[in-house]
């Protein structure tokens, strides 16, 4: 058996990496990537729960979680795509257009 | 005994791959490093006895947003960025949140908790898992099926070419 | 039958008002005018047979219910159900007004043919003298007061109408104007009058009332109370004092109309309905004094002033208003019969004098001063001789119909006692033939003083004025036969046939005192026609001329009207208009002024208000405004447009909501 709160730990180690990941990088698609980190230490402890309560609820949970992870990234990548394509960088510094 | 000793490989292994992920300054580099993390991850699924999950996430974050990731990389032909200092007073914020939240999720995560009710353990063989999606879970299954359409058809739309004579 | 009687006036009147006036030719209106007056004469005639030949002394047809009943409490703790019907009543009193009315009126339609044969408006005056007659029918045909004051009102408007007929003269829309006010203060008393009656009697029917007051239902206090009333208004129609000064001014009007209204028919309305009212008059002895008494003043008063008159018209003005008081002579001293009898007679010589007068102006081409005639009778030899005639009967030369009319008033007056009245009267004879017979001279006799231009154009009238001149002569000198006297021979007719509507009155006096007091009275008349002659004729009015500057004072009393007229203007008309000017300031200034000062309070506090509206409304809602744009201003800052903020938004967000879930749980 493996101790939940191992996994816990490592699933919350994971999240927080992603989470400076997307606070300290300038580079869009660096940022992009750290939020499947963020994804990645969530689902980690799903199956954590799922493996320690003995039900496949959690990995049902989780499976949804790759599904949503996927269609953001898709979505996400076109936008930078298109974004690139008329302003020609991906710093995100530079990205305020939506200043109120 | 086994289980442990992978889980605690895989582990590491996903831990390292995932700092260097967040700290390369070369993009192509970075993805590297995140198709490591993927993998690593599949690995703890497989030792928490998660083989589908483990499956999906080699088929689905490796085969597919991995990939997507590095079209992207060359699509868009991404330089090396020189990273420029940001003020002192957001960067003490940056540091602090987090902070409080990982004080916070410890807290929740690690006190004790109330035994779940019996009627849950059902075992976590695929069979079980394949029919409590398909009888308990199923309108969230067919919902995500119309989100990946969703995607599908909003992710080309937004991406294409603007053409000279776009109605859009 | 006799309904018939006002009906062809009235369509006289509608045919040429409503179209005469334009589209009819003169000989069209005049042939309407005159036929429908001389319908109505004949109906009269009819209805009069059919009387005489009926065991009915009267008839009364009801048409409908005017004022349906309603219950009224009378004085005296009775209650009766008041109500007034459209009825007529045919008896031998309405039968000799009707026929004096019609038959009068006829002539006096033919004579207005030539007459206003040059006047403009011809069809307007034919279509008003219609109109009068028809009123003054059912003035004298109504079975109740009610229907009486119709026609009372009626012909106090037609009057108005044909007084002011050349309207656009001022003097004659004044004197028309004086004519309808005067007869509106006499109506005041007639309709309180009337109002007694109701109340106390509950009905206006004359039979009703005779019968009530010989039934003992009325007391005299009441009855006087009413009578007098009545006769206020009568004295207002009839031109008697206090209310006869329109009269004079009404000779402004056509002479037709002053023949026909203010001689023979308007005037009398009066002595019509004191006589229909006769048991109403007996029952108080206070009230036929008082009528007696005024009848004399006012005939020996209007003498006085047709004595300085200069306008010829206007000598036979006060003439009218003389005579018209020896009826009510005849009246309060209880002979109804002899003064309606004098009405008769009365309407045939003044009118008869009138149109003849009419007949002299028209000659002259609208002269009427007396001073500027002279030595006419041979210039207007058939003018002249029905004038004397006229002159004659007024003047009461026995054989002519004013004698024995004027007499049996004076007899009866003697015979009630009222010696006073008597005397009176004898003394206002002597001045009526003087000043008859005075105008008789200064018009044609003596040497001519006429304008050189209405000397060429002097012309006898036409035959259509001359002949009904010398219908009227006829029964000016025939009319008194029906009434003579038992004492000379006749049968006294007249007063027999009236005693089934105005009482029989005996008088006690014996045949020889009959006699003597009739040999007085005509040789009074005759006295006065001497000493007219020696002054006018003989002297040409020198002795007059001395007399007048002997007794300036009275003379020029005397010929301003006693300034009876100038008292009226001035005091009573004039207090009036002042009264009227004070309440007009009144309402100008001080209602006014309550009215502006609550308009300028009103003002006052709406600015108030607009005040309180525009600083403390609208500064609320301003300051909300405001206060949103401070908040939305502060809340900008959050919008920096950088991802990474974003991203610590998120972060934030998460810590907060985590710590809210492991707080609550």
């Amino acid at each position: 058996m493996i101790p939940i709160n191992a996994v816990f730990g490592l699933g919350l180690l994971l999240f927080f990496i992603g989470l400076f990941g997307v606070l300290f990088r300038k580079n869009l698609v660096i940022m992009l990537m750290s939020l499947e980190l963020l994804l990645n230490g969530v689902n980690i402890i799903f199956a954590g729960l799922s493996h320690s309560l003995k039900s496949p609820r959690g990995a049902i949970f989780a499976l949804f979680v790759i599904l949503v992870a996927v269609s953001e990234a898709a979505v996400g990548f076109a936008l930078v795509l298109s974004y690139f394509r008329s302003k020609k960088t991906y710093d995100v510094d530079e990205m305020n257009e939506l200043k109120g | 005994m086994i289980n442990v000793l992978i889980f605690y490989f895989f582990a590491a292994l996903a831990l390292v791959s995932a700092i260097l992920v967040i700290v390369q300054k070369n993009a192509m580099r970075s993805v590297l490093y995140l198709a490591f993390t993927v993998l690593s991850t599949a690995g703890i699924f497989l030792s928490l006895q998660a083989e589908y999950l483990a499956a999906i996430q080699v088929l689905v974050y490796g085969g597919g947003i991995v990939v997507l990731y590095i079209f992207v990389i060359i699509i868009v032909n991404l330089q090396e960025i020189k990273a420029e200092r940001r003020k002192m007073f957001p960067k003490l914020f940056i540091f602090t949140l987090p902070a409080v939240l990982l004080v916070q999720i410890v807290n929740v995560l690690f006190t004790n908790r109330s035994t779940p009710p019996a009627g849950t353990e059902t075992g976590l063989d695929f069979r079980t898992m394949a029919e409590m999606l398909f009888t308990n879970y199923l309108v969230p299954f067919e919902l995500a099926s119309i989100l990946l359409l969703a995607v599908l058809v909003g992710a080309v739309i937004i991406a294409r070419r603007r053409l000279v004579n776009d109605p859009d | 039958m006799f309904v018939w009687i006002p009906v062809f006036p009235l369509l006289g009147t509608l045919l040429n008002g409503l179209f005469g006036i334009k589209y009819f030719s003169r000989r069209a209106v005049h042939s309407i005018a005159v036929g429908m007056a001389g319908m109505s004469f004949l109906a009269s005639v009819a209805s009069f047979i059919g009387l005489l030949s009926s065991s009915e002394p009267s008839t009364v047809k009801t048409l409908f219910t005017w004022i349906p009943g309603s219950l009224v409490h009378l004085l005296g703790g009775r209650a009766a159900q008041v109500s007034f019907d459209l009825a007529f009543r045919y008896d031998s009193l309405t039968a000799v007004m009707t026929l004096v009315v019609t038959g009068v009126g006829l002539l006096i339609h033919i004579y207005s043919i030539g007459y206003m044969s040059h006047d403009k408006s011809y069809a307007r005056f034919f279509a008003y003298m219609n109109l009068f007659t028809f009123a003054m029918l059912i003035l004298v045909l109504g079975a109740n007061l009610a229907v009486m004051f119709i026609g009372w009102e009626g012909v106090g408007l037609c009057s108005y109408l044909l007084i002011g007929f050349w309207f656009t003269k001022d003097a004659a829309a004044n004197a028309g104007k004086k004519a309808f006010v005067t007869n509106r203060v006499g109506d005041f008393g007639f309709l309180l009058g009337l109002g007694l009656l109701i109340v106390t009697l509950g009905t206006l029917d004359t039979a009703g009332i005779t019968a009530a007051a010989e039934g003992g239902l009325l007391s005299p206090g009441l009855a006087t109370a009413a009578a007098l009333l009545l006769f206020l208004g009568a004295t207002g129609k009839s031109a008697q004092i206090p209310l006869y000064t329109w009269l004079p001014d009404a000779m402004e009007g056509p002479t037709p109309v002053s023949a026909l209204i203010h001689a023979a028919t308007m005037v009398t309305a009066g002595v019509y309905m004191v006589a229909r009212l006769h048991a109403l008059f007996t029952l108080s002895g206070t009230a036929l004094t008082v009528v007696a008494v005024v009848g004399v003043l006012t005939a020996v008063y209007a003498a006085t002033m047709g004595l300085v008159q200069n306008d010829i018209k206007r000598v036979l003005a006060y003439s009218t208003i003389s005579q018209i008081g020896y009826m009510f002579v005849g009246l309060g001293v209880g002979a109804f019969s002899a003064g309606v009898f004098h009405l008769m007679t009365h309407a045939f010589f003044k009118s008869l004098l009138f149109l003849a007068a009419g007949s002299v102006i028209h000659a002259l081409s609208g002269e009427q001063d007396m001073r500027k005639m002279g030595g006419l009778r041979h210039r207007l030899p058939r003018t002249y001789p029905v004038f004397l005639i006229g002159a004659l009967a007024i003047a009461g030369v026995p054989g002519l119909s004013g004698f024995f009319s004027k007499d049996e008033i004076l007899t009866a007056a003697f015979a009630s006692k009222h010696y006073f009245v008597w005397a009176l009267g004898l003394v206002g004879a002597a001045l009526t033939a003087f000043y008859m017979f005075r105008l008789i001279f200064l018009t044609f006799f003596g040497a001519e003083r006429l304008d050189p231009d209405v000397g060429r154009h002097l012309h006898e009238s036409p035959r259509v004025m001359t002949l009904p001149l010398q219908v009227l002569a006829f029964l000016a000198v025939a009319g008194g036969y029906i009434g003579l006297p038992h004492v000379l021979g006749g049968g006294a007719w007249f007063g027999k046939f009236l005693s089934t509507s105005t009482g029989a009155h005996e008088i006690e006096i014996s045949g020889g005192a009959e006699l003597l007091l009739m040999f007085v009275s005509a040789a009074i008349g005759i006295a006065g026609i001497l000493a007219a002659y020696f002054v006018y004729a003989k002297k040409a009015g020198a002795p007059a001329a001395r007399f007048a500057e002997r007794f300036r004072t009275l003379t020029k009393i005397v010929s301003h009207k006693y300034y009876v007229d100038d008292f009226y203007s001035h005091v009573i008309v004039g207090g009036v208009k002042k009264l009227g000017l004070a309440l007009g300031w009144f309402d100008a200034h001080v209602v006014d002024g309550v009215v502006n000062g609550a308009a300028a309070l009103v003002r006052r506090l709406s600015k108030i208000s607009i005040g309180f509206d525009q600083e403390v409304v609208d500064g609320a809602v301003n300051g909300i405004g405001s206060v949103s744009r401070l908040i939305s201003q502060g809340l900008r800052g959050l919008q920096t447009g950088f991802v990474y903020n974003y991203a610590l938004s998120i972060v934030i967000g998460i810590v907060i909501i985590i710590s809210l879930v492991v707080t609550i749980l």
